[in-house]
This record gives C-alpha cells, structure tokens and sequence, in this order.
C-alpha cells in the first residue's frame, strides 16, 4: 500500500538543479574552487550560544562561518561555500520508562541527523549508516564526561540536527568541473565532511550539557586536523612522504578548499584534564599518527576559548538578572568568579 | 480576505514607524542629549547648576574639562558628583602627572562602568547598521524588536570586561606589567618571523604544537579572564620566567614522541618559537544572518530570563507585543468555549421562554368502552379546523360503507383497520390541536379493558384527563361499574389531579338537566372517594356526535339551563401544571420510528422533566447505550430545543437501533436514571394485594415482577405505619411492600401494579436498588 497522505518525494534525493548556461567548461569552472586563505593552524570562526530552543533542558547552536566568502555572490545556491550550522538539544534528565531495565548511571541516547538540505546529496528522513554513526562517536564522546552515576535510573536525550553540513569536497568536482590532475575528478566522497560535522557536534553537545545543567567533569571540545595534499605541492608531498608524512597538517580543514584528504582525526578533548574521550583517525595517516592527533587536539583547545565563552555567557545570563544598562556592574564582578567556578568545578 | 490582508500590512507599516520614532529617541537621548538644558525641570536645572560647581571643585585645575561634559557626567550619574569627578578624571588624563589624590578601586569600578556606558550607544548603532538585513525583513515587524529583545548582544563580551572583572583599568602588579610587556616583544618577534614558518612548518610539527598549545592557554586563561589566569599562575612560582603559563598540564605523550632524533633540540630551545599569526581573538564569530534569525529572537540573557519566568512553554518573540495581543486569536474564549458558553445561557433563556408560552398541555381522554371517547376527539380536532371538511367527508364515506356512519368522526383518531372494523381504540393516538390561549395534545385512550397497559401509557404522560361518560341510561351505570371507575383510579395514581368530566352523548337524552345532575353526584362522590379534590373536577355536558357544547355552544334553546363553559374552554381555563425544567433529562420513549431516509431512527415520547435540544448525547436506559440528538421535531415542525412537558420526536444517530425499546428512558449522561431490579413503594390497592406475581406498569414500560413482601400498612391520611407486617393489604388501604422484578428496567416515581387483567394497586416508589 503506497502512501497516499502524504507528497513523497523522489526515493533517490535531489540535487539543486545546476543549468548548462552556469556550467562552463573546466577551465572556466577552476577558478572558482575556493582555496584555504587560513594559516593550517587557524581554525574558522565559530559562532556558539545556548538556550536556543526554550521547550529543551538545554540545547546550542553552532555555526562555523564559510572560510573564504565568495567575491561574487554566487550565480545559484549550488555554488554556496561549505560551512556548518548545527543545533543540539538536550531533554531530560528524565526518568527512563518501566518497561527500560534497571541502569544505576544515567543512560545517554544521542541522535544526530542531517537535515535533508544540509548537504548537496539529499538526506532522507530516516537516519543512515553515516548518521547513526555519528551518533555513536558522538555518544562515546560525551560518555567520557558526563558524571552518570548522579542520575540512576534516568535518561538523557541529545538530539544534534545538522542545519547545513560540511561538504565532502568541492562541488566543481562532483559536476566534473575539476582536472584530471592530482586529487581532482575524482568527484565528492570520502567522507571527510563528517568529521568536521562530528568535531563541531561535540562541542555544541557539550555547551548544550552546560546549559541543561547535567554535571559533568569538564568541558568536552571537538577538533579535527587533517593531512592535505595542495595542489601546486602535490609531487613534492608525495616525494617527501617517506620522511616527514604524506602532506601537509591542517587544523579545521574544509574539504572543499583542498585537493585532496589524505587523513584525518577527530578528537573530544577534556583540556581540564587533558583528557581525550573520544578519537577518531580516518585515512591513510602514515607514521605521523600522532602528530595528527596532537593537530586535533590543538583544534580542540582553540574551540574550547569560544566552548567557555558561551557556557560563561549563558551562566551569566542564567544566574543574573539581566543588567539595565550599567546598574550591575558591581555584581558583575561576582558573576564572572561565580561562573568560572561553574566551568572549572564542572 | 483580501481586504483583511491589506489592512494588515498598512498596520504593519505604522508599526514599523513607530518602533523607529521610539529608536531615534533613544539613541538621540543616549547620545547625550541631555544637554539642553531646556528640557530640564527647573528641580534639575538647580541641581546641575550645584553639582556642576562641585565637580569643577573637586577636579580642580589640573584637569582641563569642558561644562558640557560634566553636565553630560552628571546626567549620566543623576547628579552623583563623585561618580562623575572619576568618570571625567579617567576622560582626560591629568595634565600635570602628580594627581591629586589616589582614585580608590570603588572610583575605577565605576569608572569602567562609565565606560562600558559610554559605549553603549555604539552598541545600538551596530545594531542599526544591519541596515541590508532589515531592508530585506522591512515588512517583517518582529526583526523590529526594541532593543532590549535583540539577539545580538554578543558584542558585550568583546569589549574588554577585562577591566570589569580585575577592577583595574591599569596593570596592578609588577608581574602584570612584566607579563605585558613580554607579550608586546613577543608579538613584534612573530611578526618578524612569519615568513620563516611555512618553509619550516612540516619539520617542526610537534614543537609547534607545544608552543600554540601554551600560547592558547595563556591566551584563553589571560585574555578572557583575569581571574583564572591568576589562580592558574599563582602556584606556578616563576611566572615572570616563563609567562606563557599552561592553563593545562602538560600532556605525557610528548616525551615519547621526544625520542626522535631532531625533536629534543627542537623541544630545548629556550623560548618557543614564536608562530604565525594569532587565531584565537578571532575564533568567535559573530553570528550569520541566519544565525541571527535562529537565535536573534531569544537572547541569551532575556531569553532565559523569559523562559524562568514563563515555565518551558515555547515563547513567541512578538508575544508581548499590545497589537499581537490584539490580533491573537487564543486570547479571547476559545470556540468550544463560545459554544458551551452559549449552550448554558441558551438553556436559561429557553427556559425563560417557555415558561410564558408553557401553555402546553397534554389532555387524555378517558371513559368506559363506547362511550364516545373518539368520538368527542374527532369533535374537537373537526371543530377546530385540524382536519378539514374533505377528509371527514371521505371518513364518513367509508364509514357509511361499512355501515357505521355514525363512527366517522372517531376514526379521525382510530386510524388502523383493526381499530376501525372493531370499532374501539386500541392503541393511543395522539393528536394536537390550538386554541387561541393554549396548545393542547390530545391522547385518545383505549376503553376497552384488554386495553388497560395501552391506557396506563397515554395516562403517563396526561397533564389533566377528560373523562366521558356516557349520559345514557345504562350506559353510565354500566361504566361506573366497569372502566370508567377503573380509569378514574388509574389518573389519580398517575399523578393527573385535574379532570373533566364530559358527560356525552346528551343530545342522546336531550339535553336532560336531571340526567346531568344525577350523573355529577354520582360521578362526584366517587371521585372524591378516590382522591380528587372537587375543585379540581369540572362537569361539561356536551355531545360529541353533534358537537354540541364542545367548541361550539349547544344548539339554541336545548340547553337553557346549562350556564357553565364549553368543553374547549374549559380546557382553557384550566391551571398549566409545574414542568421538572431544571430536573435531569428523563424521557420515556412513547414510540419508535425507523427506516426514513433522513432520519434512520426517531422516538418520540413526552419530556418529563428536563430539557434538550439537538446536539446533545442522551443516555439510552437500561440498555445504557449512548445517542446523539440529530433533530428535535414538536408538532411536526423542527425545533433547536425542547423542554420538560412537551411531546417531541428525537431523531438519533450513533446508536444501533437494537438498544431502543418501547419504554426506554433517555436521559442525560451526567444524571443517569438507574436500572431498577426491586423496589419498596407506597401503593394504595384496588383489589386485595398479597404477595403474588403482579405486572409493573410505567407508562409504556411493563415488566413482570413479585411482590416479596407487605411491609406494613399505612394511614391514608398521615402516613404512620398502623400494622406491620401485614398478611394482605385490604382494597383501598395505603402499605408499603417491596417489589422484586424480573428484569432490572429503568423506574422513577409512579408504577402501576397488575394482576390478572385488573388494576390491583398503584404506588409510588420510595427507594429502590
């Protein structure tokens, strides 16, 4: 029996459509391939705040601002630059139902789904393999945290919603816009958009805890590093690969600014105790695993300063009437101890 | 439709407008515009005067400050002259280095207070430099929200709060200075070494992520907060040495990654190698439009602040907006609410209604088996014009073929053949007809004996009873014997107090005064024997075949000594009877229709107490099934409503008609009528009662039963128990038994008991399970 309610769409996704009178040859097309104007250990900027969603306990919003804007506004959506915006909600803790057994810690369920327009390749509405996935890291990730054994017999739910995902590579590539040389016309896969999506789930869950006022032992922020290969520097990355790795090592990379990824980590890391909860190495890393790891972990203690930023300003908000003007700038004072108190207690 | 959008877009623009009048007067004021000095109240002019002179006082020479600026301080401060004295020192720094006296950390404090004030306007004019974002939202009010529910309020932590939080504008240590001026160096030297890294970035991987860890510590101890960073460096004892402090330990796995060959002369040079530029300042965005729109509508800080305050229920950002209030839809009563306010008033008024037009009244007509009941109905109903000449022409046709002529006007209520080739009534025909005062519906009611439960039906529902008797000879006294005593006993029991006697068939003893008389003695005295009061019993003699006296007045010179009314006033002027309007709902079904095409299933029945109209769900008793009222329908004509006393046609749906029975009781859901399976009752008998099987009568209602048991026997007139446990209760005694019945059946107020053909006792129900 089809269903009729409802207006189902095609089964396979779409693609936003891309017109011939837009595409031109490669050639034409090539410039247009956004390059990586960051330092390899700058990361994007991120936009992070919390108490977004008032029904939820606690839940954030992540944004990662598109590295290199567009010159020209782009002659259709297709064309965006890849960024990331997530949102994480958190509800509960509440208790688990009768018919769940007995748990003395709190149980964790972590959803993460893209929406369907997040990436170019359509999402469906049920989860996939890559997104139960996600959930999984994402789940081992905040396990490594959270001070379970305070809520016996309760349960959490994060639910992480991918407003626009990290694409896997260039779109040029996809639509056969790249050269045959290097890395590109290979088209888009790999997934290497995911571990950015992954990096930056992390630490909107974990400004999401703060806000739902789930103990936890410290502030858990996500970084990824990644080893690229650049496309004037290809021949020479691989020539060198014997001595010093396969390419270069860059914090934060957006796949569709680099030729090629030849690797990459994701880590969630507890700077308080430098402690990492979750790991995740993709790739052909080489001999160098390590210094990937530590590129991530670089990542996550950058992304952290704006991880305390928001859960400080949230506190703030929280715990403080909000100030007229100037009227409580003496209790400001207290508020700012008040919450570092709050971040380092954890 | 079209109209109502238009006018709401010209709302909109006039909202638009206002909330930018209220901004320009904000920023204006807020851009120090106290100054003139005009709008000051004299109170405040006096004041400024005064503090003024205080502050140039307490300044001194040193400072050079212009009287614009300290009133615009003392506006700021209402007139707190210490306040503004710091706040303009801290403006402009001294002239001359030595200062007069050491500003105190309160006096800082709220000198950087001031200067946070002091940017706020530049606050508001980055907000309103989004000028592309609110162009392209222009005729969306909601992104024209006050400023005090704007999003974007992340501009306050990237001003310096630095200085908040230390409460020192200036560096408040040596070590502080030190650590300041070694940032500074430090700074100059990465600038100067930037193009060396990318040459060198893949073989000095690890040390580099040594020294950017360490800086990002110092950076997100010591940039965002003093405090930490203090707390943090404080144990660490050599802070001048090395002031990048880690704000974390230093990770282990360093030291094995240190057996590389190059890496421990990397790892030793003295000073980190400075790096590239810094990210970490930049690292937190400002939120994309987008990110506006998502989280603009609920700042962090109010947004909390509103949720605290109005539990977890999702707040729309324009809620508190008087026009949105206006327009919302969920702030009036809902429409339910509308309805079931309506319904309740509703009933009220159809109450109040009624009552003047409760002239509504059920009349039955009783008497001995041929006596002229039909008869005298069909008079009325022809005389009143409720049926038309044509078709009593067309009753006396085939009257006459069947060679009972003098029946035509009967068989206007005898409709069956069965009725008709017999010549008696068998079951109630109801009928109606109006007067100029009253609306009367007439029951016309078996006289035969074998009829008697048919009779008790009609006589349920009578408001008052017309009893014909016959004036022949023989006649009447056969009937005083037979039915016509009977009958009278059995209104009585059923509650019917009013009666009118219609002595019939008086053309028959031509209009014989005697005749008359002897019949209302005779009548009157067992009347009053049975319970009538004589006020309440009228005598009219008429003639029902002839119409005598029924409507119309009897033929001139029959009856001169006659001066009372016609049998149709005399229906007028007797008294309406109180109606049960504000009782629950209790309707006992008369009659069940089935098979129409629109309405499937109907009954019919007299409200006996309560009220209803269409849409309401009745209780069907005792099979406890529920119906709704699709139509009401009184006197053929459709009605919305419908009250206790009148005689109304349901049209039901939702119930499968198996459940509906002859006597069922509908009544109301939240007042149901129980299912009776024994009862104790006060009777009064007719005949010897003992206890022996007998049949309970309520109106169409009938049902087997026993009597279990005589109680005792009561004073007829005061009701005390004058035997207990009697072994029969004497005719015309008043007892209390106990009734057991078959089956358990919906039982309220009078029953009827009978046993073997005959009326043994009627009562009254006392208490019951």
């Amino acid at each position: 029996m089809t269903d009729r309610r409802r207006i189902n769409p095609p089964p396979g996704g779409t693609h936003p459509p891309i017109f011939a009178s837009t595409l031109s040859t490669p050639s034409a097309l090539r410039p247009q391939r956004p390059t990586r104007t960051r330092q390899p250990s700058e990361l994007r900027k991120i936009f992070l705040q919390t108490s977004l969603v008032p029904s939820a306990s606690g839940s954030a919003y992540l944004e990662l601002s598109p590295s290199s804007p567009p010159s020209a506004p782009p002659s259709s959506a297709a064309y965006n630059p890849s960024a990331l915006k997530l949102t994480c909600t958190i509800h509960g803790p509440h208790p688990l139902p009768r018919s769940a057994p007995y748990t003395p810690h709190l149980h964790l369920s972590t959803t993460l789904k893209f929406a369907p327009f997040a990436t170019r390749q359509r999402r469906g509405y049920i989860r996939d393999a890559a997104e139960r996935d996600l959930a999984a890291h994402l789940e081992t990730a905040l396990r490594g945290v959270v001070i379970g054994e305070r809520w016996p017999k309760s349960g959490v739910d994060v639910v992480v919603t991918v407003l626009e995902g990290e694409e896997d590579g260039w779109w040029g590539d996809d639509v056969g816009g790249g050269e045959g040389a290097g890395g590109g016309g290979k088209g888009i896969g790999g997934g290497w958009g995911l571990m950015s999506v992954l990096a930056g789930a992390i630490t909107c869950a974990s400004a999401a805890m703060a806000d739902a006022g789930i103990d936890c032992v410290d502030l858990v922020a996500g970084g990824v590093a990644g080893v690229v290969v650049e496309a004037g520097r290809t021949t020479k990355g691989k020539g060198k690969s014997g001595e010093a790795g396969l390419g270069t090592v860059v914090l934060d990379p957006c796949p569709a600014e680099h030729e090629e990824v030849r690797a990459a980590a994701v880590v969630g890391y507890l700077a308080g105790r430098d402690e990492i909860t979750e790991l995740w190495v993709k790739g052909d890393v080489g001999a160098d695993a390590e210094i990937l790891i530590e590129k991530a972990v670089e990542a996550a203690v950058s992304s952290r300063t704006v991880l305390v930023e928001a859960v400080r300003e949230a506190a703030q908000a929280k715990f403080i009437q909000p100030a007229e003007n100037g009227a409580a700038v003496g209790s400001k004072k207290g508020a700012g101890s008040a919450t570092a108190d709050v971040v380092m207690s954890g | 439709m079209s109209h109502r959008r238009a006018k709401g877009i010209e709302y909109d623009d006039d909202e638009v407008a206002d909330y930018s009048d209220e901004y320009a007067e904000d920023t204006q004021k807020q851009q120090g515009m106290y100054c003139s000095l005009r709008k000051l109240s004299p109170e405040d002019q006096v004041r400024m005067h005064e503090g003024k002179a205080q502050v140039k006082k307490a300044l001194g020479s040193s400072y050079s400050v212009s009287d614009k600026e300290i009133e615009e301080a003392l506006w700021h401060y209402y007139y707190d002259v210490s306040k503004s004295v710091s706040y303009l020192k801290n403006l402009r720094p001294p002239q001359q280095p030595k200062k007069p006296k050491q500003a105190s950390r309160f006096d800082q404090a709220a000198n950087s207070a001031a200067s946070t004030q002091k940017r706020k306007p530049d606050a508001t004019g980055t907000h309103f430099s989004f000028v592309s974002a609110r162009d392209f939202f222009k005729d969306t009010p909601w992104l024209q929200l006050p400023d005090h529910r704007r999003g974007n309020i992340t501009l306050e932590p990237v001003v310096p709060r630095l200085r908040l939080l230390g409460g020192s504008s200036k560096p408040s240590s040596k070590l502080a200075a030190l650590a300041a001026a070694r940032k500074k160096k430090e700074e100059e030297k990465r600038a100067a070494a930037m193009p060396a890294i990318d040459t060198s970035a893949q073989q000095q991987l690890p040390d580099r992520a040594i020294s950017l860890l360490d800086r990002l510590g110092s950076r997100a101890s010591g940039e965002s907060n003093t405090e930490k960073n203090a707390h943090l460096s404080a144990p660490s004892g050599h802070v001048s040495e090395k002031f990048q402090p880690r704000s974390y330990p230093v990770r282990p796995r360093k030291e094995p990654s240190s057996s590389r060959p190059e890496e421990p002369k990397e790892t030793a040079t003295p000073a980190p190698e400075p790096t590239k530029l810094e990210p970490l300042p930049d690292i937190k965005a400002e939120p994309s439009t987008f990110a506006r729109i998502m989280v603009g509508a609920h700042p962090s800080s109010h947004g909390i602040h509103n949720r605290s305050k109005e539990g977890s229920f999702f707040s729309i950002p324009y809620a508190d907006d008087p026009e949105f209030t206006k327009r919302n839809p969920f702030t009036g009563p809902s429409p339910d609410d509308v309805v079931v306010n309506a319904q309740s008033k509703g009933v009220k008024s159809d109450k109040q209604k009624a009552k003047p037009k409760e002239a509504e009244r059920i009349t039955n007509g009783i008497s001995h088996v041929d006596h002229g009941k039909s008869t005298l109905m069909g008079r009325l109903l022809y005389d009143l014009k409720v049926i038309d000449q044509r078709s009593l022409d067309k009753l006396r046709k085939e009257a006459d073929a069947i060679g009972k002529s003098s029946f035509a006007l009967a068989w206007v209520m005898d409709q069956t053949s069965e009725e008709r080739s017999r010549g008696v009534t068998v079951d109630i025909a109801t009928n109606s007809f109006e007067t100029e005062k009253t609306r009367f519906t007439i029951l016309d009611a078996p006289g035969h004996r074998d009829f008697i439960p048919n009779m008790i039906a009609g006589a349920s529902q009578a408001d008052f009873a017309i009893l014909v008797v016959d004036a022949g000879t023989n006649s009447f006294e056969s009937g005083l014997k037979g039915q016509t005593k009977e009958h009278a006993l059995l209104v009585r029991s059923m509650g019917v107090q009013r009666l009118i006697v219609a002595v019939n068939k008086m053309d028959m003893v031509s209009w014989s005064e005697g005749r008359f008389q002897e019949i209302s003695q005779q009548m009157s005295a067992f009347l009053t024997s049975a319970g009538f009061q004589p006020k309440n019993v009228t005598f009219v003699p008429c003639s029902g075949l002839t119409g005598g006296n029924v409507v119309n007045p009897p033929p001139e010179g029959t009856m001169l000594w006659y001066t009372g009314q016609t049998l149709v006033q005399e229906l007028d002027a007797s008294e309406t009877t109180k109606r049960a309007i504000e009782q629950p709902l209790r309707l006992s079904i008369f009659d069940i229709f089935r098979g129409g095409v629109t309405n499937p299933l109907s009954v019919a029945g007299r409200i006996a107490a309560g009220s209803l109209q269409v849409g309401d769900q009745v209780l069907v008793m005792p099979s406890g099934e529920k119906a709704t009222i699709k139509g009401i329908e009184i006197d053929n004509g459709a009605a919305d409503w419908a009250v206790a006393g009148q005689m109304v046609t349901l049209h039901l749906t939702d119930i499968d008609p198996v459940h509906l029975r002859y006597g069922d009781v509908l009544c109301s859901p939240s007042n149901p009528i129980k299912n009776v399976k024994s009862f104790t009752a006060k009777i009064l008998a007719f005949e010897h009662v003992l206890p022996m099987s007998v049949e309970v009568h309520q109106g169409r209602l009938n049902v087997a039963a026993t009597v279990s048991r005589l109680v005792a026997v009561l004073d007829k007139s005061t009701g005390e128990v004058t035997k207990k446990k009697p072994r029969a209760v004497q005719p015309g005694a008043v007892a209390r038994v106990v009734v057991e019945l078959e089956n358990a059946i919906p039982l309220e107020g009078r029953v009827i008991l009978r046993a073997g053909g005959s009326t043994v006792a009627a009562g009254l129900i006392e208490s019951s399970s």
